[in-house]
C-alpha cells in the first residue's frame, strides 16, 4: 500500500483519493461424507483505489484495482487512466471522511490462536459429533476459518484498520434408508467457537431431515399461520432495510418514507429495527465501512414507523444528512410478545427449509417453496413437504408476531421465530 | 491480447511446479488476470471505473491420496522458500490426516496450446461508452413523465488465464460484454422494469440496448397494473429466459457430479432413465454454444466440452470437475470452475440450454385454454437431492382461449417436482436464444457467470 500512496501523492490532476486494502488469510476443509477430500489455504490482498477530480463545479470519481504483482509504472498508468475517467463524470460534490486514526481487533476467541488447522478441526469434530438418528449422517461439510484485515486510508489523513476473525460452516445433514435419501442445507457463521451449540444445531437439523423423509404433501390447500426461523426473518429485515438505504432514496427507488407506518392498522407485534455496527458473535460486525466512515447505530423503524434512513457518507451528504450513519452491516430486531404457549392456541406451519424466501416489496408479495415444515395443530407435529406459500406482504406486516427470545444468525440479531397470519399454502 | 503479466510469469510458474513436485505427485498452477470496466448513468449519477477483477494464482496439488490447494497473489521470488511455505500452509493436524480420502493419481497428459477470441472493446472509448449510457438513461426518462429514473449500464470483461503443470501449458484470452437498462416508474405503484443483455462484442450489445429502451418503458406501464397470480396449476408457455432457468435449476445443478461423489444428487441413480418428456433435449458446455461461459479450457486445465445431458427425455450424462471425475473414475467434462483464484474449483454449469423443437410459438399459445406465458428470470433454487424446484419469473401474461391478454401478473413463483415438470413438456418451439448475463451460486456462494436458454416450452406447473 505504501508505494500506491506515494504515487497518489505525486499524481497530477487529482484532488483526493481513497485506498481500501482487504487482506484475507484462510484455512479451509472440504469433507465428502466424513472423509477429508481437500485442504485449502489462502493468503491474498485486494487493494481498491478511488481518485477524485473536481471539475466544472462537479466531482468526478473513478476506481481501479491494484494487485501485488503491479509495478510502480503499472500503478501510475492506472492512476492516470482513473483521473481521466473521473474527468468524464459529473456528479454532485461531496466531501471525503475527515482525518481520523483508528486501529482495533473485533472480539473473537480466535484472536490468540496460532494454528487455524486446529481450530478448523475442532469445528469439524463438533459437526460430526452431533447426535444423529439411525439413518442420519453428514453427507458433506465445508469449514472456513478466516482472518480478515480491512485498512482504509484517504487523502484527508484518515487511517483506519480493523482485524476480524470468523468461521463459516456449510453442512448437509442427510437421512437415508434403502428406499430414499433426503437432505437439508445448514450453514453457520460465528466469531467464537461453541462446540456444544454447533453440535446441538446440527442434531436439530438431523432430526428435521428425518422429518423431511417422513413428510407428506397435504392433500388440500390451506390458509394457515406460518412460522419463520431466523435465517428467513433476517432476510425479510434486510429487504425492508435496503429500501431505507440513502442510495435507494437518492435513486428514487425507495418505497417507504420517514414517518410512514409500515404496519398501519395492524394489531400484531410492532417492528423495532436498528442497523448496528457491531453485534457480538456476528461475523458481519465492523467498526467502519469501506469509506472509513465511523458507523453510528441507527434506529430505522420504531413501533412500525420509519424513523430514519441509513447508508454511506456520499449518499447521506446528497440527502443533506449532517452525520451519515455509514453503511451499517448488522440488523437488530426488537423482541416481540409471542410465547410458545400462545403460539400453540391455533394451528400453524413451522418452516424448516425453504428453497428461498421470495420478498417483493414493489409487488407486496412474500412467499416461497417450502421443502420441509411441521404442521402443528396443538396436539402433534406432522412433517409436510411439496407445498408453496404466498401472501400479501402488507397483510403479513400488519399481523406479524415475534417471539420473546432473541439470538444471532449471521448479520441478524433478533427474535428466533416470526409468525405470519393467514398465509395461502398450496 | 493475452495478459503480458501472465506471459511474463510462465518461467516462475514452471519453476514453482518443479519445486512442489518434490513434495506432491501432481502440481498445477492456474494464473488469472481478469479485468472489467463498468460504465453507468442514471438521472442523477454517472460512473466509469474498473469493475470486479482478479489477478493471482491457485496451486492444486495431489499427494497420491488427497487434494490440496493454495491461493496467493504472486509466484515470484525464491521458489524453494515459497514451496516450503505452501507445504506448511496446507499442513493438517494428525487427526485430520487420518481422515483424508485416497483416490488415484491425477493424469497429466501433455498439451501445449494458446487460445484467443478477440473482442471489439478497444474500438470504443471511455467517452463513447459513458456517453451512450447517459443517452440511454435520458431516452428512458424522456419517454414518459411517470419515469422516476432511467438507468443504463455497460460492462466489459477481459479474461486471461494460464495453466501450467509438468506436461501441460495452456493459455486463453477472451472477453464478454453485458449491459442492462432499468426503468423506475411510478403510476400509483412503484415498479422497476429491466432489460438485461450479454454479447461477445460491444457492437451487438449496443444494438440490443438501444432496442431495449421502448421495451422497459412499455413493460413498466404494464407492471404497474400487474396483479398477484391466483395460486394454482396452469398450462404455461416459457420464454427462452425461463426455459433456461428450468434447464439450469432442474438438470444443471442436478447433474453437477461433485454432488454425485457426496451422494447429494438423485440423478446419480437415474442415468439411462426417462427424466423428461421424449421431446426434451438438453446440453451444457463451454463449447456447446458461444456465450458468457464459453472458455477454451476450465480452471482444472481440461479442454471445453459440449455435453448432452438429456437425450430424447433420457438422462445420459453429468458435468464434472477434475476432483469429482477422479473420484468417480470418469473423464472430466471441462466443468471445473472457480469463483476466482481465491476459491475452490467445483463442478459447475457453463452454457446450459434445451435444444430446439418443431412447434411454432403462435401454435403453442393457441393451444392454451387458460394459462400464462412467463418472462424473464428473477431467481431460482435447486434441490438436486430431492428434485424440487423453485423458479421466479419477473412477470407473466395471462393466456385466455389461445390468446395473450393484457393481464400481467408479477411476481410469479413456479415450483414443484423436477421430473413432473420436465415430463409435462408437451411442445417445444423452433426458435432459440441463450441469454448470457447470468450469475450462478452453488448453494448460497461460489458465484460464476453462466448463460442459459433454449426455445419456448409448453409445460404444466404450479404457480404461486
Amino acid at each position: 500500500m505504501k508505494n500506491v500512496i506515494e504515487l497518489l501523492k505525486k499524481a497530477e490532476g487529482i484532488n483526493g483519493w481513497r485506498v481500501t486494502e482487504s487482506a484475507t488469510k484462510s484455512y479451509e476443509l472440504f469433507f465428502v461424507h466424513e472423509a477429508l477430500e481437500t485442504v485449502r489455504s489462502t493468503d491474498t490482498v485486494d487493494t481498491e483505489v478511488t481518485v477524485y477530480v473536481e471539475h466544472d463545479g462537479f466531482l468526478g470519481d473513478s476506481g481501479f484495482n491494484v494487485y501485488r504483482s503491479m509495478t510502480d509504472e503499472d500503478i501510475a498508468k492506472k492512476i492516470a487512466t482513473a483521473a481521466k475517467r473521473a474527468g468524464l463524470v459529473y456528479n454532485q460534490p461531496y466531501v471525503l471522511p475527515e482525518k481520523a486514526e483508528f486501529k482495533a481487533e473485533l472480539k473473537s476467541d480466535m484472536n490468540d490462536i496460532g494454528n487455524f488447522a486446529d481450530y478448523a478441526q475442532k469445528i469439524a469434530d463438533a459437526v460430526f459429533n452431533a447426535k444423529a438418528p439411525a439413518g442420519g449422517s453428514i453427507n458433506a461439510l465445508e469449514v472456513f476459518v478466516y482472518k480478515k484485515t480491512l485498512h482504509v486510508i484517504n487523502s484527508n489523513g484518515l487511517d483506519k484498520e480493523q482485524v476480524g476473525y470468523s468461521a463459516f460452516v456449510e453442512a448437509i445433514p442427510t437421512f437415508t434408508t434403502e428406499k430414499l435419501s433426503v437432505e437439508i442445507y445448514e450453514s453457520m457463521r460465528f466469531t467464537d467457537l461453541n462446540a456444544e451449540k454447533i453440535a446441538k444445531e446440527i442434531a436439530e437439523k438431523l432430526a428435521d431431515t428425518k422429518a423431511r423423509y417422513e413428510a407428506k404433501k397435504p392433500t388440500t390447500p390451506m390458509t394457515v399461520n406460518v412460522l419463520l426461523r431466523p435465517h428467513e426473518i433476517g432476510q425479510l429485515m434486510s429487504d425492508i432495510a435496503y429500501d431505507l438505504n440513502y442510495t435507494s432514496v437518492y435513486m428514487r427507488a425507495n418505497l417507504r418514507k420517514v414517518g410512514e407506518d409500515i404496519q398501519e392498522g395492524g394489531n400484531g407485534d410492532k417492528i423495532d429495527l436498528t442497523m448496528c455496527a457491531v453485534v457480538e458473535g456476528s461475523d458481519a460486525s465492523r467498526y467502519f465501512d469501506a469509506d472509513g466512515t465511523k458507523l453510528t447505530d441507527t434506529k430505522l423503524i420504531e413501533g412500525g414507523v420509519v424513523k430514519a434512513n441509513y447508508g454511506g457518507h456520499r449518499f447521506g451528504q446528497y440527502l443533506g444528512v449532517k452525520e451519515p450513519s455509514g453503511n451499517l452491516p448488522c440488523k437488530v430486531l426488537g423482541k416481540g410478545t409471542l410465547t410458545e404457549k400462545e403460539l400453540e392456541k391455533e394451528p400453524y406451519l413451522e418452516c424448516v427449509a425453504l428453497s428461498g424466501l421470495q420478498v417483493d416489496l414493489y409487488n407486496d408479495y412474500i412467499g416461497g417453496e417450502i421443502r420441509t415444515a411441521y404442521y402443528c395443530d396443538g396436539k402433534k407435529k406432522t412433517p409436510v413437504t411439496g407445498v408453496t406459500m404466498s401472501a400479501k406482504l402488507s397483510d403479513v406486516l400488519k399481523t406479524m408476531r415475534l417471539y420473546d427470545d432473541c439470538d444471532v444468525n449471521g448479520s441478524y440479531k433478533g427474535p428466533t421465530r416470526m409468525l405470519m397470519k393467514n398465509v395461502t399454502v398450496l | 491480447m493475452f495478459s503480458t503479466y501472465l506471459d511474463g510469469k510462465r518461467k516462475d510458474m514452471k519453476e514453482l511446479v518443479a519445486e512442489l513436485k518434490k513434495s506432491f505427485n501432481y502440481v498445477s498452477i492456474l494464473g488469472t488476470d481478469v479485468s472489467s470496466t463498468n460504465y453507468r448513468a442514471d438521472k442523477r449519477l454517472t460512473s466509469a471505473q474498473d469493475g470486479s477483477g482478479e489477478c493471482g494464482f491457485v496451486i492444486k496439488m495431489h499427494d497420491g491420496k488427497s487434494f490440496f490447494e493454495y491461493s496467493l497473489d504472486d509466484v515470484s521470488g525464491d521458489k524453494k522458500a515459497l514451496a516450503e511455505h505452501i507445504v506448511s500452509s496446507v499442513k493438517t493436524t494428525p487427526s485430520l490426516d487420518k481422515r483424508m480420502i485416497s483416490v488415484a493419481a491425477l493424469k497429466d497428459e501433455p498439451l501445449k496450446k494458446d487460445f484467443v477470441r478477440e473482442t471489439d472493446f478497444a474500438s470504443y472509448s471511455d467517452e463513447y461508452l459513458l456517453g451512450l449510457c447517459k443517452d440511454l438513461s435520458a431516452k428512458i426518462c424522456e419517454k414518459d413523465e411517470k419515469v422516476l429514473n432511467g438507468m443504463a449500464m455497460i460492462s466489459t470483461m477481459l479474461v486471461s488465464k494460464l495453466f501450467i503443470t509438468e506436461n501441460r501449458e495452456l493459455s486463453q484470452h477472451y472477453g464478454w460484454a453485458y449491459g442492462y437498462l432499468i426503468n423506475v416508474y411510478n403510476d400509483g405503484k412503484l415498479v422497476q422494469a429491466r432489460d438485461i443483455s450479454g454479447k461477445d462484442n460491444l457492437a451487438a450489445l449496443i444494438v440490443k440496448l438501444n432496442a431495449g429502451v421502448d421495451k422497459v418503458v412499455d413493460l413498466a406501464r404494464h407492471l404497474v397494473k400487474a396483479k398477484p397470480i391466483v395460486p394454482g396449476v396452469y398450462d404455461v408457455i416459457t420464454d427462452p429466459s425461463i426455459t433456461g432457468l428450468i434447464a439450469h435449476e432442474a438438470f444443471g445443478h442436478g447433474v453437477e457430479m461433485d454432488q454425485f461423489v457426496k451422494d447429494r444428487a438423485m440423478a446419480k441413480h437415474c442415468v439411462g432413465e426417462y427424466v423428461a418428456s421424449p421431446i426434451a433435449n438438453m446440453h451444457d458446455g463451454a463449447a456447446a454454444t458461444e456465450s458468457v461461459a464459453s472458455y477454451f479450457f476450465d480452471d482444472d486445465g481440461v479442454l471445453a466440452h459440449d455435453t448432452q445431458i438429456i437425450k430424447d427425455g433420457i438422462l445420459v450424462a453429468g458435468l464434472s470437475d477434475l476432483a469429482s471425475a477422479t473420484q468417480l473414475t470418469t473423464e472430466p467434462t471441462g466443468n471445473g470452475r472457480r469463483e476466482s483464484f481465491k476459491r475452490k474449483a467445483y463442478s459447475r454449469m457453463t452454457n446450459t440450454f434445451f435444444t430446439v423443437g418443431k412447434d411454432k410459438l403462435e401454435d403453442m399459445i393457441a393451444s392454451v385454454k387458460h394459462g400464462y406465458m412467463l418472462f424473464e428470470t428473477n431467481n431460482g433454487m435447486e434441490d438436486p437431492k430431492n428434485w424440487q424446484i423453485q423458479c421466479t419469473a419477473e412477470y407473466g401474461i395471462e393466456i385466455v382461449d389461445g390468446k395473450l391478454t393484457e393481464n400481467y401478473v408479477s411476481p410469479v413463483v413456479m415450483s414443484g417436482s423436477v421430473p413432473e415438470l420436465l415430463k409435462s413438456i408437451s411442445m417445444v418451439s423452433d426458435n432459440f436464444e441463450v441469454i448470457g448475463a447470468g450469475m450462478c451460486g452453488k448453494g448460497y456462494k461460489e458465484w460464476v457467470r453462466v448463460s442459459d436458454g433454449g426455445p419456448n416450452l409448453k409445460v404444466r406447473v404450479k404457480l404461486g
